[in-house]
C-alpha cells in the first residue's frame, strides 16, 4: 500500500518547472495527471488487467461472451483465454470456498482480490481514491461446472460457433454483454453502504428456511459479501491516505487527511458534501467494472447533475470554492479514463476506444419542467476544459423548453470544439419511446408519466430507466440488409463463405425460408412479402444466438456487487444477470437500415416501376459486384429514390421497413431469462466492418463500401440538406400523432432504445454570430421534427480533403462561402482548395 | 376549370441562412430581364429549362445522344456537348442519363404542390423566425405565379420574402409584395449610364420601384420590411463614390425606411457554371475582394447618411 514509486518527486519537479512556464490552463495538479495519462503505455503506473485464479487446474478467468459483439476479437478469443490464464496469480482460498454457491464464491473472490491482492495506490495530487480496478478474475467454477460451461461455450453447437457463423454469414452479431447499465447511484449515496447492507440482510431474514438453503438465499448471501466490498476497500484507501500524508507538507497533507476522512465516512455512512459524494460515487462505479471484469463500456452515471446537486449545494454553502469543486471533478474525469488501461499494451486505448461511461445532464424533471441547474453548467465547463478526452462521455438532454442559456452554451461548445463534445438527447422523442416500451411490456407501473422523466442513456445514447433497468442495449446487432439478400435468392447466401484463416469455402445451403427464386416475383408487393419473411427469419436467428450466451451468463456469471446497485435484485433475490432488475429488456439494434431501405427502393424503381432490368438480372449484377453493370449501378445510385431527402414516397417505404422489423422484434423474449426484445438503432463500428462481409446491394453499393450507420441516410444520399435529413428521421420514428398510440406530447418513437443520428456541418456555415442563432434554432427545430439523439460533426479541413478524394460520400456537405451555401463537392477543385485553405487558417 | 399556370423553378434550397431572417427555404425562379456581367447564377437567366452537362460520373454511355429528338447532343472528345441552337430543353436526355452527369435546370410546379414542399420545414421556420424567400432569376417575371404562391403560404402562416432585382413593372411588384412580409431589394449602382453598361439596362425603373416599395413599407405599419442588398463587384460597383451615392439615395429618397443594407462581396463560386453552359465569364480570373476593402466600404456606407446600424457586409473575402 504505497504510492507508485518516484511519482511524487516528478510532480514536485514539474511544479517547480511549471512556475517558469506560461500559465497553464489547468492547475499543476491536473496538468500533471493529464500529461501523465497521455504518456500511455510508457507510464510506470497503469490500470491494466490483473488476472487472478482459484489455482484449480481447470480454472478460466475470461468471460469471452461479453466480447461476442466485437467481431474483431473472434480470432483472439482462444489466445486471450489462454494468456489471461497464464498471467493469473493464485489466490489462497477460504477453506469453505468450494462448498459455497457460485454467487458466493464469486463475491468472495472479487472482494478478496480487490481488498487484499490488488495494490491500492494514489497518484500524486489526486483528490479521489480508487485507482486499479481492471480485473480478470476466476469464473470460480468447480471442475464439473467448468466442463459443462466449456461444452456449451465451445462445443459443436456452442455459443462461440453460433456467433461466429452468424457474423461470417453477414447477419450481424449477438452476445450477453456486460456494462450498459445505470446503477442506482442516488439510492446508494442516500442510504450509504450500511443502509444497503441492512436492506439486503433484512430481505435475507424474510426468507423461509427452505429459501435460505436454495438459490435465493445464496444470492442474497453473495450480495451481503459484495456489499461489504466498498466498505473494506474505502478503509484500505483511508489508511493509505494517512500513511502518505505523514510524508507530505501542507497543503497536500491536508488534502490527503481530508480524503482519509471522506473515505472513513463513506465506507458506512451516506456522504454529506460534494467531495465525499464524488469519492463514494467513484468507488461505487469502479467496482462495477471490477465485478463484471469489464472496463467501462456503458457503465453509466445517469443524471449526475441532478443527484449530486444537494451535495454540491451543501459544499458551496459550507464555503467550498467553486473552482475547487471543479478540481475534484477534473480528477474524476481522469479516473474515468483509466478504464482504457485494461489492455494498454495493445495500444494507448486498449482494444477499443468504444467505451462509454456516460453522464447525463439537464433534461425535463419530474414536474415536467426543465431541470437544468448550476451544477449542469459546472459540468459543461469541465467538459469544455477537459476536451478532447475520451471519458466520461457526456449526453445533454434537451427539450422544447430548454433554457436559452443552456442552448447558447451547447452551440458555443459545439463550435469551439469543431465537433460536439457531447451527444444531444431529445426528451420529447425519447420519452415517447420509453412510454411505448412500458405499454408493450406491461411496465406501466414502473415507467409512469412521472418516473419516465428520469430516463438516461447508457453506452452511446441508448435510453434506459435509471437504477432498475438492464436493457442489454448492445446485445443484438442485426444487419437488416441480410433479409434483402435472402429474399433475392430464396434463402441462400449470395456468395459462399470462405474462412480467411483456413481458406476453406463452405458449400452454400439454404438457411432462410424458401421464399422463391428472383424470377418468381411479378410485383414489388410479392417481393416485399418475401423480404418480410426473411426479416422474421434473421431476427429469430439472432434471438437464438443471443439465447446461447444469455443462458450461459445467467448460469455461470453472477455479478453480485452490481446486483446490490440495481433495484429489484434484492427484492427478487435474483442476480442482475438472471433478470433480477425490475426492468429487463434486451435490445435489437438494427444496422444497415438506410442501405436496406434504399435497396428496396432501388428494386422497386429499377425492376417494377421503370423496368430497367429484371430481378434475376439485378441479382447477377450483385453477384458480379456490379462489374459489367456500370449503367445499372449508376441508375441505382442516381435515379432510384432514397431515404433521407424528406421525400414522402421514399420515406413511406422506409416507415414500412421500420414497422416490419420492429413488429418482429417485439415478438421475442430471451428463453433463459424472459427478457423482452425491444428495437433500437445503434451501429457502433459495424456499418464499416460489415461492409466487407455483406455483398453488393441494389442501392448501388459495392462490397467493401460502408453500410449505412444507425438511422442515418446512406452516406451522401441526403441531398436536400440537414432539415430534410432530420425530417426523414423523425418521420420513420413515427412523427407526431393525435390518435391513441403511446406518445409523449404528441411525439411518437417506435425505437424506445433511441437511434443514433449523426449530422455533419462545416464550421464556416455556423461561424458567424447570426448563424449561431440559426444553428440554435435548427436544434430547436430538430427537437420538433427529428430523432431521439443527435451527434454533430463539424468538419475540419482534413475531412474536406477527404471529400475531394471521395466526393460520392460527401454530396451532402454544405459549405458556407458566405453569401450563399454550396455543396462542397459541386464547386470546382480550385475553389475547394481555397475553402480548405481558408479554414486551415481560421480559428473557429 | 382552367388549370392554373405553373411556375418554372430553377431550384429549391432548404436550410438557407443568407436570404432573410431565420432558417429559410429559398425558391429560385427561372428567367431574368437583366444581364449583369458578373451574374452568379447564369443558369437562372433564361426563362426556359436548360440542360447542363456536369460531367460528374458520366459513363459516356451515349444514352443521351440516342434519346435526343432534336439532334442537339453529341459526344466529342470524351465530353458531352450540347448544341444550344437546336436544344429544345425538353430534358429527355437528363431523364435518361443513368448518372448525375446531365442536369436539367428548370422544372414546372403548381402552387399547391410547391406550397406543400415548402412547408416541410415549418418547424424550423417557427423556431428560427424564418420562412420562405422567393428569389431568382427575377421573381417579377413570373409575378402572377409568385403572387399566388405567396398568398397561399401567407395564409398558412408562413413568413414570406421576395428577393428582387427591382427590374419589373410596378404592377408586377405590387402583386409580389401584396403577400410578402419582407423584400430584399438589389441596388447595384446609382449611376444610370454605368448601370446600363454593366447590367444591360438603365436603373430608372429600379430606383422608382425602390421608392414605391419604401412608400409601401412606410404605410404598412410594420407589415412590410425593406432590406437593401448591394453587390460589391471589382471594377464595377466597388468604388466609394457609388456606395456614397447609394447611401444618399437610401437616406434621402427612401427616407431611411430600409432596415438593413448589406454589402455583398463578389464571389466566384459560379466559375464552373459558365463553362457548363458553354459561356465565357469575364470575371473568371477576378480575385475576391480583400476584407479590408469590404470594411472600408462598409465604413463609407455608414457615413453616407443612412443609420449606421443598418449597414452590414457579407461574403467571401480574400484572406491576406
Amino acid at each position: 500500500m504505497v504510492a507508485p514509486e518516484g511519482l511524487t518527486e516528478s510532480l514536485t519537479a514539474f511544479m517547480l518547472d511549471a512556475s517558469r512556464q506560461q500559465p497553464a490552463p489547468f492547475s499543476p495538479r491536473i496538468t500533471w495527471l493529464r500529461d501523465y495519462y497521455f504518456q500511455g503505455a510508457s507510464r510506470r503506473w497503469n490500470n491494466e488487467f490483473t488476472c487472478w485464479s482459484t489455482g484449480a487446474p481447470w480454472d478460466v478467468q475470461f468471460n469471452e461472451m461479453t466480447y461476442y459483439i466485437v467481431p474483431e476479437t473472434y480470432p483472439l478469443l482462444q489466445a486471450l483465454r489462454g494468456s489471461f490464464r497464464q498471467a493469473a496469480r493464485n489466490v489462497p482460498l477460504d477453506e469453505g470456498f468450494w462448498q459455497w454457491s457460485l454467487p458466493e464464491r464469486r463475491a468472495w473472490f472479487v472482494k478478496e482480490v480487490m481488498v487484499n491482492r490488488v495494490p491500492q495506490e494514489i497518484l500524486p495530487g489526486d483528490l479521489l481514491a480508487g485507482a486499479r480496478f481492471n480485473l480478470q478474475t476466476s469464473l470460480c467454477l468447480t471442475a464439473t461446472e467448468q466442463k459443462e460451461f466449456d461444452e456449451l461455450l465451445l462445443g459443436k453447437r456452442g455459443a462461440r460457433r453460433l456467433v461466429k457463423w452468424f457474423h461470417d454469414h453477414g447477419y450481424g452479431n449477438a452476445g450477453a454483454t456486460s456494462g450498459h447499465i445505470i446503477p442506482d447511484h442516488q439510492r446508494v449515496l442516500t442510504l450509504g453502504w450500511r443502509g444497503i447492507h441492512e436492506e439486503i440482510a433484512q430481505r435475507y431474514n424474510e426468507l423461509t428456511v427452505f429459501e435460505k438453503e436454495g438459490e435465493r438465499g445464496a444470492q442474497l448471501r453473495a450480495m451481503l459479501i459484495a456489499a461489504s466490498l466498498p466498505r473494506e476497500l474505502a478503509f484500505r484507501y483511508a489508511t493509505l491516505c494517512e500513511e502518505l500524508a505523514a510524508g507530505e507538507d501542507w497543503p497536500r497533507q491536508t488534502e490527503l487527511l481530508t480524503m482519509a476522512n471522506n473515505l472513513r465516512r463513506i465506507a458506512d455512512e451516506p456522504p454529506r458534501d460534494f467531495w465525499e459524494a464524488l469519492q463514494a460515487l467513484w468507488l461505487n462505479h469502479m467496482l462495477v467494472m471490477s465485478d463484471e471484469n469489464y472496463p467501462g463500456p456503458g457503465v453509466s452515471f445517469g443524471r449526475i447533475d441532478q443527484y449530486l446537486l444537494p451535495y454540491w449545494r451543501a459544499s458551496i454553502n459550507a464555503g467550498m470554492e467553486r473552482e475547487f469543486g471543479k478540481e475534484i471533478l477534473r480528477c474524476f474525469w481522469m479516473h474515468c479514463n483509466t478504464a482504457y488501461d485494461a489492455m494498454i499494451r495493445n495500444g494507448n486505448q486498449g482494444i477499443t476506444a468504444g467505451f462509454g461511461q456516460l453522464l447525463t445532464l439537464s433534461g425535463l424533471g419530474r414536474d415536467g419542467r426543465d431541470a437544468t441547474n448550476e451544477l449542469t453548467y459546472v459540468f459543461l465547463e469541465v467538459i469544455a476544459e477537459m476536451y478532447p478526452i475520451l471519458e466520461p462521455k457526456p449526453n445533454v438532454r434537451i427539450h422544447r423548453n430548454s433554457p436559452a442559456e443552456l442552448m447558447d452554451k451547447i452551440v458555443e461548445m459545439t463550435l469551439a470544439a469543431q465537433g460536439a463534445p457531447f451527444i444531444l438527447n431529445f426528451d420529447e422523442r425519447s420519452l415517447a419511446g420509453m412510454l411505448l416500451q412500458a405499454q408493450k411490456a406491461q411496465l406501466e407501473k414502473l415507467i409512469t408519466e412521472e418516473s419516465v422523466y428520469d430516463y438516461a442513456p447508457v453506452g452511446c445514447l441508448e435510453n434506459t430507466m435509471v437504477g432498475n433497468d438492464r436493457s442489454g442495449t448492445v446485445d443484438n446487432n442485426i444487419n437488416l440488409y441480410k433479409a434483402v439478400e435472402l429474399a433475392l435468392t430464396g434463402g441462400y447466401d449470395l456468395h459462399p463463405f470462405t474462412d480467411p484463416i483456413t481458406g476453406k469455402t463452405e458449400k452454400v445451403r439454404r438457411d432462410g425460408p424458401a421464399t422463391g427464386a428472383a424470377e418468381s416475383f411479378t410485383t414489388f408487393e410479392d417481393f416485399f412479402r418475401a423480404y418480410e419473411q426473411q426479416t422474421a427469419y434473421i431476427i429469430s436467428k439472432c434471438v437464438e444466438v443471443q439465447n446461447a450466451s444469455e443462458s450461459l451468463r445467467a448460469r455461470f456469471f453472477p455479478t453480485p456487487y452490481l446486483s446490490c446497485l440495481i433495484r429489484g435484485c434484492a427484492t427478487k433475490a435474483l442476480d442482475v444477470t438472471r433478470g433480477g432488475a425490475e426492468i429487463n429488456f434486451t435490445t435489437m439494434e438494427a444496422v444497415t437500415y438506410a442501405t436496406t431501405v434504399d435497396s428496396l427502393l432501388a428494386i422497386r424503381y429499377l425492376v417494377f416501376v421503370k423496368k430497367l432490368c429484371s430481378l434475376p438480372a439485378l441479382v447477377l449484377a450483385l453477384r458480379a459486384n456490379w462489374c459489367g453493370y456500370e449503367k445499372l449501378r449508376a441508375q441505382a445510385v442516381n435515379k432510384a429514390p432514397k431515404y433521407g431527402r424528406d421525400d414522402d414516397g421514399a420515406d413511406a417505404l422506409a416507415k414500412r421497413v421500420m414497422e416490419v422489423w420492429c413488429a418482429e422484434t417485439w415478438k421475442h423474449q430471451t428463453t433463459p431469462t424472459k427478457r423482452q426484445f425491444r428495437p433500437g438503432m445503434l451501429s457502433w463500428n459495424y456499418w464499416a466492418g460489415d461492409g466487407f462481409v455483406l455483398p453488393a446491394s441494389p442501392d448501388g453499393r459495392a462490397r467493401g463500401q460502408f453500410l449505412s450507420n444507425a438511422i442515418c441516410p446512406v452516406n451522401g444520399a441526403d441531398l436536400n440538406g440537414p432539415t430534410a435529413n432530420a425530417n426523414s428521421v423523425g418521420k420513420v420514428l413515427g412523427g407526431k400523432t393525435t390518435n391513441g398510440v403511446a406518445n409523449f406530447a404528441g411525439f411518437v418513437n417506435c425505437l424506445p432504445n433511441g437511434a443514433s443520428h449523426t449530422m455533419t456541418f462545416n464550421p464556416s456555415l455556423l461561424g458567424q454570430q447570426g448563424h449561431k442563432e440559426k444553428f440554435k434554432a435548427f436544434l430547436r427545430g430538430y427537437a420538433e421534427n427529428g430523432g431521439s439523439a443527435l451527434q454533430i460533426n463539424i468538419l475540419d479541413p482534413a475531412m474536406l480533403k477527404e471529400a475531394q478524394k471521395h466526393p460520392e460520400d460527401y454530396r451532402h456537405l454544405l459549405v458556407r462561402i458566405t453569401g450563399y451555401n454550396a455543396y462542397f463537392v459541386t464547386v470546382g477543385k480550385e475553389l475547394q482548395d481555397e475553402v480548405i485553405q481558408r479554414l486551415s487558417h481560421r480559428e473557429v | 376549370m382552367i388549370a392554373e399556370k405553373k411556375g418554372l423553378l430553377l431550384e429549391i434550397q432548404r436550410f438557407s441562412t443568407d436570404d432573410g431572417p431565420g432558417i429559410r427555404t429559398t425558391v429560385f425562379m427561372k428567367g431574368c430581364p437583366l444581364a449583369c456581367r458578373w451574374c452568379h447564377n447564369p443558369e437562372s437567366i433564361s426563362p426556359l429549362p436548360q440542360v447542363q452537362w456536369l460531367g460528374v460520373g458520366c459513363l459516356l454511355c451515349g444514352e443521351c445522344v440516342a434519346v435526343c429528338r432534336h439532334e442537339a447532343i453529341a459526344i466529342e472528345a470524351r465530353r458531352v456537348v450540347i448544341k444550344r441552337a437546336s436544344c429544345a430543353g425538353c430534358g429527355e436526355c437528363a431523364d435518361n442519363c443513368p448518372s448525375a452527369a446531365l442536369k436539367i435546370s428548370g422544372s414546372w410546379w403548381g402552387v399547391e404542390e410547391l406550397s406543400y414542399e415548402l412547408q416541410k420545414d415549418r418547424a424550423y421556420f417557427l423556431t428560427s423566425g424564418g420562412g420562405v424567400t422567393v428569389s431568382g432569376g427575377e421573381a417579377g417575371i413570373q409575378h402572377e405565379f409568385v403572387a399566388r404562391l405567396l398568398a397561399h403560404l401567407a395564409k398558412q402562416g408562413i413568413h414570406t420574402a421576395i428577393d428582387t432585382s427591382g427590374h419589373c413593372s410596378e404592377t408586377a411588384l405590387a402583386a409580389l409584395v401584396a403577400h410578402a412580409r419582407l423584400v430584399l431589394f438589389d441596388l447595384k449602382m446609382r449611376d444610370t449610364a454605368k448601370h446600363r453598361m454593366f447590367v444591360g439596362q438603365g436603373n430608372e425603373r429600379i430606383l422608382n420601384n425602390a421608392r414605391f416599395l419604401a412608400n409601401k413599407a412606410a404605410q404598412s405599419a410594420g407589415d412590410l420590411t425593406l432590406w437593401i442588398r448591394s453587390p460589391i463587384i471589382p471594377g464595377a460597383t466597388d468604388d466609394e463614390e457609388n456606395i456614397r451615392a447609394l447611401g444618399a439615395f437610401i437616406a434621402t429618397e427612401l427616407e431611411g425606411i430600409p432596415q438593413r443594407w448589406e454589402l455583398c462581396a463578389f464571389n466566384n463560386l459560379c466559375r464552373d457554371k459558365y463553362g457548363r453552359l458553354g459561356l465565357q465569364w469575364e470575371y473568371h480570373d477576378t480575385e475576391l475582394v480583400p476584407q479590408s476593402k469590404m470594411e472600408s466600404l462598409a465604413a463609407v456606407a455608414r457615413s453616407s447618411g443612412v443609420d449606421p446600424a443598418i449597414v452590414f457586409w457579407s461574403g467571401p473575402v480574400a484572406q491576406k
